[in-house]
């Protein structure tokens, strides 16, 4: 008996662009299938019951009919559209973020549940409280956990010896961080701080709730952010143009008119 | 295999089956097609579309004011006394000026960004003509602004970005109602669409 044509998947919609008259075609990750690119038909029309469904950003239910090429959307129910996180644009931007490294990486038809609920979490905990940059480090540090890009925190990933309570560096290229004792020829090495460590540490070990309510300094989160946003760029292995977009934003001064 | 790689096909098709090839939404067999179309066409049509491809690129600039495409340094709209200069109306494309004339309800100026901010796609406001609705917003004359964006979450980032970099006192600043389609249906309609209907309820 052949397969069923049909399939229904709890999906994050990640980023979507026309096609053609009036359709669309959504990219999402699902929990059952991993990343999925769909047709929606009709979906830029006023009057399509898919439409203001397919938003990026958007946790929905999806009814699919597998194509030849891309498979179709048939329906689609939003089972949370997180509307605090759209309502600002340092929301909009933190979550484009998310969803841009979803997208990367998480591959097309295989399914990784605990990726997807990452994404769930950390969009839900970002509608709550959009300010909270300590959210996009625990789904920066939790994203590698889940793909098996983790980095060691614990050892030396060159001579494998527990390590000292004292500054270190950290190597995205090696996978973690590196004693003082060790020097080895790489040139992604970068210091780490013994704060930055520890935060990173508690960060692995918390829930997103504890790591995004942490309070930390400006110093420590910018060497945090710098720290776990190369690393992620490094292992995507392409810009993460999200990122530059926020720079740009900040760098336009306010123009007086 | 295009009809350019098939090296029995004359050079001028094959040039022009690659150039259609070249246009989204057209792919080889289509280009094909409307290469052997053309073909068939009178002389006189096919003269009259080359001399409109030639004429939309030697003509069409920019309008100094409102960023349309016109074919002179300013647009049909702009050049108009008869609008109301006090508002201006900010949008993504210049098909969206043809759909707000459509409704004959709109009286005022427009301005096209050529875009909207997309952080996925990395596009700032230094990518559209965003500094240029800046500049105009200067003039104190004008007193109102819509911003009439599309309502996706492209289109709401650039709305709040406008926002944000709005400083000026004695500006009103709208956006245009959120709702209920013409013909639409509430059982489809998404929960975003329908409390943003419910919050602009009207009175009957």
């Amino acid at each position: 008996m052949a397969p069923p044509r049909t399939y229904r998947c709890d999906a994050l919609t990640l980023r979507s662009s026309p096609l053609g008259e009036s359709d669309l075609i959504v990219t999402a990750y699902s929990r059952e299938r991993g990343k999925v690119r769909a047709v929606a038909k009709g979906a830029r029309r006023s009057t399509s019951k898919l439409v203001g469904h397919l938003e990026p950003l958007t946790l929905v239910r999806l009814s699919m009919s597998q194509g030849r090429e891309l498979d179709v959307v048939s329906q689609a129910q939003i089972l949370e559209a997180f509307p605090q996180l759209k309502a600002n644009l340092d929301g909009i931007a933190k979550g484009i973020y998310v969803a841009e490294l979803i997208d990367g990486f998480g591959p097309e038809a295989s399914s990784n549940s605990p990726l997807f609920q990452l994404g769930v979490d950390v969009l839900g905990a970002l509608a709550a409280d959009s300010s909270q940059d300590m959210a996009l480090r625990y789904f920066e540090l939790h994203l590698l956990e889940v793909t098996g890009l983790l980095p060691e925190l614990y050892r030396c990933v060159e001579c494998r010896r527990e390590l000292e309570p004292n500054s270190h560096r950290f190597s995205p290229n090696l996978g973690g961080v590196l004693c003082a004792a060790c020097n080895p020829v790489d040139a992604h090495v970068r210091p780490l701080s013994l704060r930055a460590l520890k935060v990173l540490r508690m960060i692995h070990r918390s829930s997103i709730n504890e790591a995004a309510g942490f309070p930390v300094g400006e110093g420590l989160a910018n060497e945090l952010k710098s720290l776990l946003s190369t690393t992620v760029g490094y292992w995507a292995g392409k810009e993460i143009r999200s990122n530059s977009f926020w720079e740009q934003l900040h760098k336009e001064a306010t123009i007086d008119v | 295999m295009t009809q350019d790689q098939i090296p029995s096909a004359a050079p001028s098709l094959a040039r022009l089956v690659r150039e259609l090839n070249g246009l989204p939404g057209i792919g080889p067999k289509s280009a094909q097609r409307l290469a052997y179309y053309i073909i068939r066409m009178s002389e006189e049509d096919a003269f009259a579309l080359a001399d409109a491809v030639t004429a939309v690129k030697q003509n069409i600039v920019f309008c100094q004011e409102c960023q349309n495409l016109a074919d002179t340094p300013l647009c049909a709209i702009c050049s108009d006394s008869r609008r109301n200069r006090s508002m201006i109306c900010v949008v993504e494309e210049p098909l969206d000026v043809l759909a707000l004339e459509r409704t004959r309800s709109y009286r005022g100026l427009y301005h096209v960004l050529h875009g909207v901010i997309s952080p996925i796609n990395g596009i700032g406001p230094g990518q559209i003509k965003f500094r240029e609705l800046l500049s105009r917003l200067a003039n104190p004359e004008v007193e109102e602004l819509v911003i009439a964006t599309n309502p996706t979450l492209e289109g709401e980032a650039t709305a709040m970005q406008i926002q944000r970099q709005l400083d000026r006192e004695g500006l009103r600043v709208t956006r245009l109602a959120r709702g209920l389609p013409v013909g639409g249906s509430l059982e489809y309609t998404d929960e975003t669409t329908l409390s943003r209907a419910l919050q602009g309820r009207q009175e009957l």
